[in-house]
């Protein structure tokens, strides 16, 4: 009476023998990117974690929507691939007619992907709508501060009236969100939808936005200037919250870049061992940067010698190392080394490593009893990264080992965070920074100015420095604003209203075969999808 | 006539029950199930009692057995501790992306697994039963809607409540109040609850409708206190299977948690279910020990709670007991055959074969 | 037998009234889980990036100042109608998250459950006819392991061997990326649309993408799966009337078959019902584990952006798909066994 087994091996073998073909159908070693079945050029196709959410310039203050408008539209300035001075875009040329006038011509000819003109009045309606929606998540406020009024007098120029003299109102416009969009089709008062479809004059045009499968560009044929993409189609594909699997996606060559974003553990191993499996990674000077914020209002740090104690003891080398495995560069000012200007104050003034010793001195002359009490803040990580827990963990204990302070670590996830931290609820605090417009001001201004976006969270107002931050952004000469950045730097050094600490690098992964991306990798931190050819893409 | 018992007729059953201590019977409560089961049951049953216990144990003593604390870097034996280190006779499960020490990890998180688990099981028995006796024993309209609620909740997804309650609290419950544990414990708490509910309410019923209670009754025994003895005797059969069978699934939750960020920080305590959440990016990176040892350490303690859950329910439900396939003679009936019993009849019925 | 179908019928009829109380209890649930949080949803989402009077506006714009029961009316009003809402993050329909990403988690539960009866019903139906011997002990200890390890866990294990070292199996997403690309979503079900398209290669992309996935949920339910088959079967193995038919000399296989099998399917049924839960819950993690582009990983990326709207959305989705299911499963259950009534 024994059960027949026979059928039922049968059965499972049957199961067992088209899963096993239909896994060695695809693992030939073939490139997944490549034949879509037809002669057509191969899609580049782009992987990243980000999420994309908006197409309408007015609303794209975040990395995802500034790298859709860089490609689908254009800027009257922009900052040329590898440069970090604005260069005419839109614009024939530009220039300050007074320090509170600028006046820019246009190019003849420009079209949009809709095939409409693009002249000043579009240029007008850009600024205008812009400050206009004012949209919270939206950058109007890089521009509303300065800017008094746009004219158009005539369809070939623009002037821009400042409120103040502000020499950095150029690289202002370089910013993506400044991207021009036209005066028929773009409404007013509304945010455009995803649905309704983006048009703009760059050198892609928008053909589908999903932005849990899958974003599409492809070659706009109204382009007219200096760009001239390799790919007729670029296939971006988001992986969202899924670093891992964007990882495992390079490696199993479904994608032919990735940026954004890989932590230090992914970055290590693909440098060692993505070799064998087809992979390179690329770094570049990044933009990005961490540091702390003092709460000067209240609590432990309205001390000064706590501050600069702090200052003493931190190890930057140990967190970029241990924490970072090396993606991140030590930081000894709030400018980082992509740009002009920096100064490295904090380590003239501190020193390269922590000295325990001065850091008690300081404490010491100072009158203040240790071990310091003190509540530090960061990010549980859905903001700044899984590696936020580890690197205060880490500055803990590097703070606990001199016996001088008393740490406790709290954090809070990242929406509770951002509105907890102006209010001033925090002693001291993580934020991290990338840069509305390639200028050194952007900075400084930001966290050093009486006023500034950290409202009650950090409360640093200085006279001088006011002063200070006003001549420079005022004087239009580089060289000339240098020996000002450099003041600024030294006072931040010795009033720490924040503490630098490491400066990121931009890593770009691609499979090997790919050209191009070494070109988008620079003090922009954008993906200029045109450069990129993948073509020979293994 | 075969007569095969499937209780130990050793015991003398007419012992005064009344005067054993409550200490006794409590032990002989307890011992009823490892005594009273056979076979593939009791194999079941002691093997989980033994795996659930070494994990008790390691739990209980973890500052004595952990070579580490769950959050140190180094120590004065050991030193600074490297990181991602594979497994060595230093650091015998490797240590992790944050410098911690496996096999401390796993150690504490034994420790912080029974505490959740322990404390929502322990909320929800509570408010299960009283709600089902509440329900049971008053009728009526409050009956109806608890019920009505409970069957609703019954068949939601575990994992989604838990996460939405923990989501909600997360923000409440201020950190460092043992805020995470607490979080946790709640979100487990309200998913179990309905089981316990149905199962007592089911009994109160019956018991209320039993004769004998309208027997005791009319004696002028009060009914309360019979309905209460003959609740005990029933729901004492079926609330440890169920126990452990929601140990084991609110530890899978726990772990469910972590895994995804809802549950605790690792400064607060150490969980495995977060320790793999870190483990996936290791796992592409060829470091398969800081995943590895926390899941086996999950599976092991789930295993170990089902398996005397399992064993529990075979041995006290009736419906599927073996029977012996040697039969037991009575020698005060005086039969001269013996048959061997045919395997596969079935006492489900709740009688026994004659 | 007029008789019998009649009360059939009742049954049917008692039963769909059931769903409603059944439903508004589980949408009372979703509204009132989503109040108890602090604040509302517009403040929650996007607190930290507003001006307070922005907020306020937003707030009476889409009525959350209103008395809590008048908004609750209007919430079961909403769903009764099939509005699900709008999320606040990024401003997309509700009901086109359920098409788009219900398609996926669909696709990913029929292919694990497939899985899952595939193991699992031989498995169980083995260690019924063999109860008690070491091949039973086995069986059981094999559906106590599938269960006990969680399911992301077996993922990573999965991803690990099958992608990392042996690279035979994808480990992300539903198609590579050129292969989505390549086919037009009509459906939203990727291998329907690859079907429709004639596009073999992406079609053949799409199973393979399914496999891991689909055998990480399917194994989980398949132990919960043996464990049920095994007791059923091996409980209706006993009655009488199988002793009968072996007595009468039919074969120990036919008798499991197509005798005990059957009678064993009522209360299987009802409890794979009660599996939708687990299937669901594993679902969301294996879809977080593999990137699956479901309903699970919707809410989880929902839930970390604070967007209450698409969370009580989806929640909602998830209630009426679990009343649903108990519906069709007490009907089946009906229509199998004469003996459940009303």
């Amino acid at each position: 009476m024994r059960p027949d087994n026979s059928r039922l091996v049968r059965g499972l073998a049957l199961g067992i023998v088209p899963l096993l073909a239909f896994a060695a159908c695809g693992s030939d070693g073939d490139s997944e990117t490549g034949e879509t079945g037809s002669e057509q050029q191969v899609p580049l196709i782009f992987g990243t974690t980000e999420q994309f959410s908006e197409i309408d310039p007015a609303a794209s203050y975040d990395w995802p929507g500034s790298m859709l408008q860089i490609n689908i539209a254009q800027t009257v300035l922009e900052v040329p691939p590898g440069g970090n001075q604005p260069e005419p875009e839109i614009a024939e040329s530009c220039e300050f007619e007074d320090p509170k006038t600028y006046t820019c011509k246009l190019k003849t000819g420009l079209k949009f992907s809709d095939g409409s003109t693009l002249d000043s009045a579009d240029v007008k309606f850009s600024m205008d709508r812009m400050i206009g929606i004012k949209h919270p998540e939206g950058p109007w406020s890089i521009w509303a501060s300065s800017l008094e009024s746009v004219e158009a007098p005539d369809p070939q120029t623009v002037i821009y009236h400042l409120k103040y003299a502000d020499a950095t109102w150029p690289m202002r416009l370089t910013y993506p969100g400044a991207s021009i969009v036209p005066e028929g089709e773009y409404s007013a008062t509304e945010i455009r939808k995803p649905s309704e479809g983006a048009i703009g004059s760059g050198p892609y045009k928008l053909t589908k936005f999903d932005p849990d499968q899958e974003i599409v560009l492809e070659r706009n044929e109204y382009y007219k200037g200096d760009k001239e993409p390799i790919h007729d189609t670029v296939i971006i594909k988001p992986y969202p919250g899924s670093e891992t699997g964007l990882k495992t996606a390079i490696e199993e060559g479904e994608i032919h870049v990735a940026h954004r974003t890989l932590n230090s553990t992914l970055i290590q191993d693909l440098e060692e061992n993505g070799a064998s499996k087809g992979v390179e990674v690329l770094q570049g000077e990044g933009t990005g940067i961490s540091y702390v914020v003092f709460n000067q209002t209240k609590g432990p740090f309205v001390e000064k010698a706590v501050r600069q104690a702090f200052a003493y003891l931190i190890d930057r080398e140990k967190i970029a190392q241990d924490v970072y495995n090396g993606t991140v560069e030590p930081l000894y000012t709030m400018v980082p080394s992509a740009f002009e200007g920096q100064y490295n104050a904090f380590q003239e003034v501190y020193g390269e490593k922590p000295d325990p010793a001065k850091a008690e001195q300081v404490l010491r002359d100072a009158g203040v009893s240790t071990p310091v009490k003190i509540q530090l803040w960061h990010d549980s990580g859905d903001h700044y990264g899984v590696e936020s827990a580890d690197m205060y963990q880490e500055i803990e204990r590097q703070l606990e080992s001199s016996g001088l302070f008393d740490v406790e670590l709290k954090s809070a996830a990242w929406d509770r965070y951002s509105a907890d931290y102006p209010t001033g609820a925090y002693q001291a605090f993580q934020l991290g920074w990338y840069p509305d417009f390639p200028d050194a001001d952007n900075y400084l201004s930001p966290f050093f100015e009486t006023n500034n976006f950290m409202e009650k969270g950090q409360g640093y107002s200085d006279k001088q420095m006011d002063q200070l931050l006003a001549e420079e952004r005022s004087t239009v000469e580089l060289e000339d604003r240098l020996p000002i950045f450099e003041q600024i730097q030294k006072k931040a050094a010795e009033d720490v209203p924040t503490l630098p600490i490491w400066e990121q690098k931009m890593v770009v992964a691609q499979r090997k075969g790919v050209k191009g991306v070494e070109r988008t990798i620079d003090a922009a931190n954008q993906i200029r999808l045109w450069l990129i050819d993948a073509t020979q893409a293994q | 006539m075969v007569f095969t018992p499937t209780v130990p007729t050793d015991k003398d059953l007419h012992a005064t029950a009344a005067r054993r201590s409550w200490l006794r019977k409590t032990v002989d409560v307890i011992a009823y199930p490892y005594r009273a089961s056979s076979g593939v049951a009791r194999g079941m049953l002691v093997a989980g009692t033994v795996m659930v216990g070494f994990m008790v144990v390691l739990a209980i003593f973890a500052p004595l057995l952990a070579p580490a604390g769950f959050n140190e870097v180094e120590t004065a034996e050991l030193g600074a501790f490297p990181k991602h280190a594979p497994p060595s006779s230093e650091h015998w499960f490797g240590t992790n992306v944050q410098r911690f020490d496996v096999l401390s990890r796993v150690i504490w998180g034994a420790r912080t697994e029974l505490q959740v688990v322990l404390l929502s099981l322990s909320l929800t028995v509570v408010t299960g039963v009283l709600l089902g006796l509440v329900a049971g024993y008053v009728g009526g309209w409050l009956d109806r809607l608890l019920v009505l609620v409970m069957d609703a909740l019954f068949a939601f997804p575990y994992l989604l409540l838990a996460i939405v309650v923990a989501f909600l609290l997360a923000d409440k419950l201020p950190q460092g109040l043992g805020g995470g544990i607490a979080v946790a414990a709640v979100a487990i708490t309200v998913v179990y609850i309905p089981q316990y509910f149905r199962v007592v309410r089911n009994s109160t019923i019956s018991a209320k409708q039993a004769t004998y209670v309208e027997a005791a009754r009319a004696i002028g025994a009060p009914p309360f206190v019979v309905v209460m003895r003959y609740l005990f005797s029933n729901v004492i059969q079926s609330v440890p299977v169920i126990a452990t069978l929601n140990g084991a699934d609110a530890i899978l939750t726990l772990a469910g948690l972590g895994f995804l960020g809802y549950g605790l920080q690792p400064t607060e305590a150490s969980e495995w279910g977060y320790d793999l959440q870190r483990a996936v990016d290791d796992a592409t990176a060829g470091i398969w020990w800081t995943g590895l040892f926390p899941g086996l350490a999950i599976v092991w303690l789930v295993v170990g709670l089902t398996l005397v859950g399992e064993g529990l329910n075979e041995t006290l439900n009736p419906t599927l007991r073996v029977r012996r396939l040697i039969p037991v003679q009575l020698t005060s009936v005086g039969t001269t055959a013996q048959e061997p019993a045919v395997a596969g009849r079935s006492s489900g019925r709740g009688g026994e074969d004659a | 037998m007029a008789g019998r179908s009649g009360s059939l019928r009742e049954y049917l009829l008692v039963r769909l009234l059931l769903l409603v109380p059944n439903v508004f209890v589980l949408l009372t649930l979703v509204f009132v889980l989503l109040r108890v949080a602090p604040g509302d949803p517009i403040s929650a989402a996007l607190g930290g990036q507003l001006p307070a009077s922005e907020l306020a506006r937003r707030r009476a714009e889409a009525g959350y100042d209103r008395p809590l029961l008048v908004q609750y009316v209007e919430y079961l009003g909403q769903v009764l109608s099939g509005d699900l809402g709008t999320t606040v993050t990024d401003s997309r329909a509700v009901t086109d998250i359920l098409v788009v990403n219900g398609a996926a988690t669909l696709t990913l539960t029929v292919a694990a459950v497939l899985v899952a009866l595939l193991i699992g019903v031989p498995l169980g139906l083995l260690g019924a006819r063999f109860r008690n011997t070491w091949l039973d002990v086995v069986i059981r200890l094999f559906g106590v392991l599938t269960y006990a390890a969680p399911v992301f866990f077996v993922g990573i294990v999965a991803i690990v061997v099958f992608t990392g070292m042996l690279g035979w199996l994808p480990a992300s997403h539903q198609a590579s990326p050129i292969m989505q690309y390549s086919v037009e979503s009509r459906t939203h079900f990727f291998l329907i649309d690859a079907l429709l398209a004639g596009n073999t290669r992406a079609f053949v992309d799409g199973l393979r993408h399914l496999v891991l996935p689909a055998m990480t949920l399917g194994l989980l339910v398949s132990g919960v799966l043996i464990r049920l088959i095994r007791v059923n079967v091996a409980q209706t193995l006993r009655d009488d009337y199988v002793e009968a038919a072996l007595a009468r000399g039919i074969s120990g296989r036919r008798v499991v078959l197509s005798h005990a099998f059957r009678n064993a399917l009522v209360p299987f049924v009802t409890v794979l019902g009660l599996q939708i839960a687990l299937l669901l819950g594993g679902a969301i993690l294996t879809e977080t584990t593999f990137s699956w582009p479901g309903l699970g990983q919707q809410l989880v990326q929902y839930i970390n952006a604070r967007d209450y709207i698409a969370v009580q959305g989806i929640m909602t989705i998830f209630a009426l798909v679990v009343a649903v299911m108990s519906l069709l499963i007490d009907v089946v259950n009906a229509l199998i066994d004469p003996r459940v009534r009303y």
